[in-house]
């Protein structure tokens, strides 16, 4: 039976640190840290630093600031703040005071609002909320969804936050102890609720207690990157803050390990990712993260000469996570930065998800990037089998062992657990799993059961180590063989005139057997070659002949807050006959509405 | 630079980005219509702010749907630049 569990024995010195119990603890704690902090940065490139001591004291203060406007320990909070230090600031303070911060996206460019306001409004009514903490800019976006939320008894800008804080305008006084006496946080109370990004369904709000928190950031600061602030560790992050790997990743796991962090935005990394490596170089950072995308985009913009006079061999880590990891991404990231003294082995592979809080696998810190190579044709089987050196397989990058009191098994479709290199569901317990989804007793059932967190993804495990295939739910099982849409995804991503994101895979039931269907964006020009020649490279390589190919206008794909495409919403659109009308109208006469139908 | 030549740029910069040809945009053109996923939109203004020596803060792409709108905002800030 593959069931993997970390016994202290094999973690000796790095176990034995403990973390504060509740986050609300962890900040407490940091009260007289002056010479450690969090870092700024705003789009111009200004930094504006914060000691833990400085960021403990202003969070208390907001803290007074939302206890005095009337929020009570338990009630929801919708927060929706751009700037990462009001963002962090704000939330903090809500900790502080018991109340549970519900983070929300704040509305990005180039997009019509519509959507943006069905989004708050569903999250802010899923939570319950009793306000909504928004900044002076987002507002009027916000605005609008105030009056679909029956919950919400105000909607709060940083200056009301401000005024409530200083005491003015409520009864004159500045808050004291004895006014607002500290709320009492335990480890069994809610530190937030993070709405899940909604790939595949409606956002769902996993309930992350303070225990789930300071289990998880122990076992990823500590066992996996062996966090240590006296050997001058730094973290950067342009991960968004409303995304569980830049808040828990980059928030929460530094502040309850003494852990500086220079915050740079988002939008500034994608502008221009130099601005990533520039400020690592600078700030002599060791710590990193990105999803797969972000190297691969850091890697095709760099230019030589970009990373002239950059030396990041201060770097330990750049971990990669929250989405499916390409070997080729990282070793392609890793060549371009060889010059500046960046080493393979720092990145690293992990998988983790917020149901888990965060993290759940980690690979050795030691260890380059592993690929196990496998037998396409028995991975179909759902067996996971080493192809010998140098013949062709798939490559599945090895996402490391789960930590000390968790354990990780693999499940067949009745529950039963599988051996060796058996493909099956990951499911996982320990403290860092949560409970629940927030007041969803049908989405919680399906995937919390019995202490066990079914994840949902497919994977394996070889020698305790954990190897992710793809999303279950999402497994296109032709004639007994499963192929997993990303990888079809990415094999017709290759080719010129299509682009990553704008392409979905998924099956379809037709005359009782399972069919491949892909659709891909692209411009009407390119149309011609792509209809013949995305069939013969998904034949080619992935050995599957494509039912239909479509391809459809450019921005007709559902995608998520984060650019992914939705494969569910997408194929339910498709099968109610929705995309016909936005397909090129290239194909021969005779097909339904420019529907191509390539084989069958 | 004229309206037109604008339009150019962005056509050549999006060419870059998408890795496909992109032509024959107006100022009506959506933007969300080009295919281009968010970041790569980020990574399309920040070719065009650094071809025009100017910044486009983020605040002020909130909002903005068209290839006009986005023309509107770099000639307002060529002109504060100026």
């Amino acid at each position: 039976m593959a069931d993997v569990r970390r016994t202290s024995a094999e973690w000796p010195d790095r176990t034995a640190r403990r973390v504060a119990p509740t986050l609300a603890a962890a900040v407490e704690a940091l009260a007289n840290t002056h010479e450690r902090g969090f870092t700024f940065v705003d789009t111009q490139g200004a930094e504006r630093f914060y000691s833990f001591h400085a960021l403990h004291a202003e969070a208390l203060k907001r803290s007074y600031g939302l206890r005095r406007l009337g929020l009570q320990k338990g009630e929801r909070i919708s927060l929706i703040v751009a700037e990462s230090d009001d963002f962090v600031l704000t939330l903090l303070g809500a900790v502080l005071a018991g109340v549970v911060p519900v983070p929300i996206y704040p509305r990005l460019g180039f997009k019509a609002s519509d959507g943006y306001v069905d989004s708050v409004a569903h999250i802010t009514n899923a939570a319950g909320s009793a306000a909504i903490v928004t900044t002076e800019q987002q507002e009027p976006y916000v605005r609008d969804a105030v009056p679909r939320c029956p919950s919400v008894k105000q909607l709060i800008d940083m200056k009301m936050l401000a005024a409530a804080a200083e005491g003015e305008g409520l009864d004159g006084r500045a808050p004291s102890e004895r006014e607002l006496p500290p709320v009492e946080v335990t480890p069994d109370d809610i530190a937030f609720l993070q709405f899940t990004s909604g790939s595949t369904s409606l956002p769902k709000g996993v309930v992350v207690k303070h225990g789930n928190l300071a289990a998880n950031c122990r076992a990823f600061m500590y066992e996996g990157l062996q966090a240590n602030p006296q050997a001058g560790d730094k973290g950067i992050s342009w991960l968004p803050l409303f995304h569980d790997m830049g808040l828990i990743g980059f928030v929460f796991g530094p502040l309850f390990t003494d852990i500086p962090v220079v915050f740079l935005p988002t939008s500034s990394f994608a502008r221009s990712p130099r601005v990533w490596l520039e400020a690592a170089h600078r700030h002599r950072a060791t710590l990193t993260y990105a999803p797969n995308f972000g190297y691969a985009l850091a890697a095709k913009r760099l230019k030589d000469r970009d990373l002239q006079g950059l030396d990041l061999s201060c770097l330990r880590v750049a971990g990669c996570g929250a989405e499916p990891i390409q070997v080729a991404t990282l070793r392609a990231f890793a060549d371009k930065l060889a010059p500046t003294g960046f080493k393979p082995e720092y990145l690293l592979p992990c998988y983790g998800m917020a149901e888990g809080t965060l993290a759940i696998s980690f690979t050795k810190l030691t260890e380059a990037v592993h690929a196990d190579r496998v037998a396409p044709e028995a991975l179909q089987a759902g067996k996971a089998t080493p192809v010998a050196d140098g013949a062709p397989g798939n490559d599945i990058v090895c996402c490391g062992t789960v930590f000390e009191n968790h354990d990780v098994r693999i499940v067949d479709d009745a529950g039963n657990p599988l051996g060796e290199r058996q493909v099956g569901q990951i499911i996982t317990r320990g403290p860092s799993v949560c409970e629940s989804y927030y007041q969803n007793p049908e989405a919680s059932a399906e995937s919390f059961k019995l202490g066990w967190l079914y994840t949902g993804d497919l994977g394996y495990l070889a020698n305790g180590e954990l190897y992710i295939c793809g999303r279950l739910k999402d497994v296109i099982i032709v004639r007994g063989r499963n192929f997993y849409p990303q990888d079809i995804e990415w094999c017709v991503a290759q080719i010129e005139g299509t682009r990553r994101d704008n392409v979905v895979a998924f099956g379809i039931t037709e005359d009782g057997e399972e069919k491949l269907v892909i659709l891909a964006e692209t411009s009407r020009m390119q149309a011609g070659a792509l209809r013949e020649e995305i069939p013969k490279r998904v034949l080619d390589e992935i050995g599957l002949q494509p039912f239909k190919v479509e391809l459809v206008a450019l921005g007709t794909l559902p995608k998520t807050s984060s650019g992914k495409p939705q494969r569910r919403k997408t194929k339910a659109l498709w099968t109610s006959g929705q995309f016909v009308a936005s397909t090129h109208g290239a194909a021969p006469e005779g097909a339904a509405a420019g529907a191509q139908e390539i084989s069958e | 630079m004229t309206r037109t030549e604008l339009i150019g740029l962005f056509e050549k910069t999006a060419t870059e980005i998408a890795e496909r040809d992109i032509k024959g945009l107006s100022e009506l053109t959506e933007i969300s219509s080009l295919g281009i996923d968010s970041l790569g939109i980020l990574e399309l203004v920040g070719e065009m702010e650094k071809q025009l020596s100017i910044q486009l803060p983020d605040d002020q792409l909130v909002g903005l749907t068209k290839i006009g709108d986005l023309l509107d905002l770099v000639e307002k800030r060529r002109k504060l630049a100026s």
